[in-house]
């Protein structure tokens, strides 16, 4: 029987009757008394000077109640690299020049969507185009247009990291291979599109902004730095959240204008976003130009690896700065590889702008890293999984200076997918093949690029006087479950159900600073400070009942099941709610309050644990039209202890999809600065149509960081997908991929390739 | 043992490779114009690291600051 009364249950989503019965508040739906509507007018161009801007007509027209440019903002610039001055580089509306088609330039608020969009057309810009460059190669030449001034060679952002000596021993090496990819971009495709609503009191000169925001916190910083106001005069409230996926960590102009034009008229003014400003006005996955060199011995132990890899920035930061560095260490999971260089560099180009996308880092780089191995595999006449084996990571494996792996089930979750694999698949029709890659992600960064004082998560847990909990937390479910697995946490810690705490959230009037929803940080991070919280009230009780019991100090106390007892004597102690009741008037009516924090230490540079595992996927590729039928999917999966396995299976689902989409269809589609599949005609988005069934196999582990010894579950799986639909094309019908999208002609012409070598072969 | 320092900042190091990679990683206009009054021009120093195997960008940058660099003990 399991230790624990909650964690590891399978519970139904906090929030799923609210979501699915359409209760469920978002940014999006809501509106305040006297509210206007916000448009911003985009620009045309990918690189231009800014002559001038003329809003004489568009002021006239009825409804218009204000319009803004470049010249009535407070000129302030922000960005998530807050540590890096020179990172923060957004701005609300270009003023002197243009940096990207979609940049906006003015914005307007009126009484109506219609009144704002028609304002938006009497606006007359004048633009001198400047030659504009879209490729970071060419970006980075010394005669390329330079997106930013001060950024010469249009370089945003560099990393290196190297350990070993990784010359000698590539001298050492049997086996060398070098491969080059061309790796693309992915929209996020939220249901909810990018809106915030501000309202700003000119009594109070305090500011309330209501979003769809992964960090409340992020979007505060982002506002105040935009705004030069105080944070304390800015309060960032996250109703529900239509999805995010890495899409809404930057604080974006829709925010900044929306409390621009609240400011400027005093009334709440709501900006939204339709279909096309999603697509191409908000971040995306990192496109990349990567090349990797592995040297092995004959018997498939990694030895060495180089890696190279310049990114399309686009205009601005973001994350970006980030995906570079966390691209140049997930290249490296979950092998142990002893000997190891990455050079990175961040470009900027004229093109909106990428940055955090789920699994950001991994994704790209899992495709490249996984699919080279398994040519390598196939070169050194070894199995798939056999070459993976033996080059996994064990617990306490240490990549010096980086990071280091504590809780490590990779070997174990191999060890499944062969036995499963073997039952499951035994036969496999022509033409089908079989394709397996790894992945590992991280439980949060231990970065602090934005440069907080506060702790990464912080949580406060009250107890009411009949035993309900009230918990305020500003983690930030966007969609991900974390609400559920907040509660699950709480209640596990006090020995209560879920449905007797209270959530508070998104709030930073209210919640205590968390860093917010990115990089899988919330069940580990926020975990831990509201396991904190909670253990503070707990200990308060075990107090109370200790004192009541009278019993000598060395027998342990557990809360339980809505008591308090003696852990050796079980049918000694007393209700939970007598204990609550008595804590709080033997206390001189003082609230039962637990403040918990939690800010990783002496975990390295990346991440305090990882989650990992292993993934197949069945695939059948018809030879005359290039289609991939995908037929079946396989995940093991270690995440160490699942909090919520429901939710972590529909995470996993999730994930896996987006995964295959970014191999199998989705893609960004550029001409010249211009996104020319704005839409869900245009742009494929893998469809529950197109996905076979999804086979979840736990491995569970327990890792000493994690709260209940839980890490980072689900993101990682959106890694292996495009590497292990690539994988199983390569085994069905012998074609190679230096790029993802698996686009049936592209799939074609590798396989038209193949057999014209083969012919040349024999 | 002495050690090598920066010719645009205060870094100083033991390694006139460490010394090459911390300046690659600045991006003012200081250590780029060094580069430029000695022949080299980053924007090919990054290329050859950001494409070529074998830390090209490094090794070349690494053997003009061997002479270039100022001593120090």
């Amino acid at each position: 029987m399991s230790e624990y009364s909650v964690i590891g249950k399978p519970i139904k989503n906090v929030d799923g009757v609210a979501k699915v019965t359409g209760e469920a508040v978002y940014a999006f739906d809501m509106t305040l008394p006297n509210m206007l509507y916000g448009k911003l007018l985009r620009s045309p161009h990918p690189h231009a000077k800014i002559i001038s801007i003329d809003t004489t007509e568009a002021q006239k027209l009825p409804g218009v109640k204000a319009i803004i440019t470049g010249k009535d903002t407070p000129g302030g610039k922000w960005g998530l690299w807050r540590r890096y001055p020179e990172l923060c580089d957004q701005t609300a509306l270009a003023t002197e020049k243009v940096r990207y088609i979609g940049e906006p330039v003015a914005a307007v608020a009126a009484t109506s969507i219609d009144i704002a969009e028609r304002a938006l057309d009497l606006i007359q810009v004048e633009y001198e185009p400047l030659p504009a460059v879209f490729d970071p190669l060419e970006a980075i030449k010394d005669d390329a247009p330079l997106v930013h001034e001060d950024f010469e060679n249009n370089i945003n952002a560099t990393r290196h990291i190297e350990w070993g000596n990784v010359d000698e021993a590539f001298k050492a090496a049997d086996y060398i291979r070098e491969d080059r990819f061309t790796l693309s971009s992915q929209h996020h495709a939220p249901m909810e599109v990018h809106n915030a609503l501000a309202s700003y009191d000119k009594g109070t000169g305090r500011l309330t902004v209501w979003a769809s925001t992964q960090s409340p916190y992020f979007l505060q910083l982002g506002l105040a730095d935009a705004l030069k106001m105080r944070e304390g005069d800015i309060r960032v409230i996250k109703p529900h959240v239509g999805g995010g996926f890495g899409g809404k960590n930057s604080t974006m102009p829709e925010s900044v204008n929306a409390a621009l034009l609240s400011k400027k008229t005093g009334r709440p003014v709501k900006i939204v976003y339709n279909r096309e400003e999603e697509f191409i006005a908000t971040e995306h996955r990192t496109a990349m130009n990567l090349a990797i060199k592995i040297g092995l011995k004959k018997d498939g132990t990694i030895l060495a690896k180089e890696v190279k890899i310049i990114t399309d920035g686009g205009a601005y930061t973001g994350l970006g700065a980030t995906t570079l560095y966390l691209a140049g260490t997930f290249i490296t999971f979950p092998y142990k590889t002893p000997n190891y260089r990455y050079d990175g560099f961040r470009t900027y180009t004229n093109t909106m702008w990428s940055s955090s996308m789920r699994g950001f880092g991994a994704v790209s780089t899992v495709y490249a890293a996984e699919t080279q191995l398994d040519r390598a595999a196939h070169d050194l006449g070894i199995d798939p999984l056999e070459i993976r084996r033996r080059n996994a990571m064990t617990p306490g494996y240490e990549a010096p200076g980086q990071y280091k792996v504590e809780s490590c089930g990779i070997l174990e979750c191999i060890d499944k997918m062969k036995e499963r694999v073997k039952e499951k698949w035994p036969k496999l029709e022509k033409d089908e093949g079989i394709g397996f890659a790894t992945f590992a992600y991280m439980s949060g960064g231990i970065f602090n690029w934005i440069d907080t004082p506060y702790a990464f998560s912080g949580a406060m847990v009250k107890v009411n006087i009949d035993g309900t909990v009230d918990l305020f937390t500003q983690a930030s479910d966007i969609g991900q479950g974390s609400n559920t697995v907040a509660a699950m946490i709480c209640a596990e810690v006090l020995g209560i159900d879920v449905e007797d705490i209270r959530l508070h959230l998104g709030d930073t009037a209210i919640t205590l600073t968390d860093l917010g929803a990115w990089g899988s940080r919330e069940t580990l991070m926020n975990g831990n400070a509201i396991k904190a919280a909670a253990e503070e009230v707990k200990k308060k009780l075990i107090s109370v009942a200790r004192m009541k019991l009278g019993e000598n100090i060395v027998y342990d106390l557990v809360v339980k099941n809505k008591r308090i007892y003696l852990e050796l004597r079980p049918e000694r102690g007393f209700s939970y709610y007598d204990i609550v009741r008595d804590a709080i008037k033997e206390n001189d009516g003082e609230p039962l309050i637990g403040i918990g924090h939690y800010t990783p230490h002496n975990k390295g540079m990346i991440s305090p644990a990882y989650g990992m595992g292993i993934q197949a996927v069945r695939a059948k590729v018809d030879r005359e039209t290039g289609h991939i039928e995908l037929r079946d999917v396989i995940v093991v999966h270690d995440c160490g202890q699942t909090i919520n396995p429901l939710g972590a299976r529909g995470q996993v689902e999730g994930s896996t999809q987006m995964g295959l989409g970014f191999g199998l269809c989705e893609e960004i589609l550029m001409d010249n600065g211009l996104i020319i599949n704005p839409s869900f005609v245009d742009y494929k988005l893998i469809r529950f149509r197109d996905m076979p069934p999804i086979e979840l196999i736990d491995v569970p582990t327990y890792d000493p960081e994690g709260p209940f010894g839980a890490k980072e579950a689900a993101e990682a799986t959106a890694s292996p997908g495009a590497a292990a639909l690539a994988n199983a094309v390569y085994h069905a019908v012998g074609a190679e991929f230096d790029t993802n999208v698996l686009r049936p002609e592209k799939v074609l012409k590798a396989i038209r390739e193949k057999e014209k070598k083969d012919r040349a072969g024999k | 043992m002495a050690n090598y320092r920066c010719p645009c900042c205060r870094k100083i190091t033991s390694d006139t490779m460490d010394l090459a990679r911390h300046f690659l990683g600045q991006t003012d206009r200081k250590h780029k114009d060094w580069l430029k009054t000695k022949g080299l021009s980053y924007a090919q120093l990054i290329r050859w690291q950001g494409t070529e195997f074998g830390n090209k960008g490094y090794k070349a940058l690494a053997e003009l600051l061997e002479k270039e660099a100022p001593r120090v003990e």
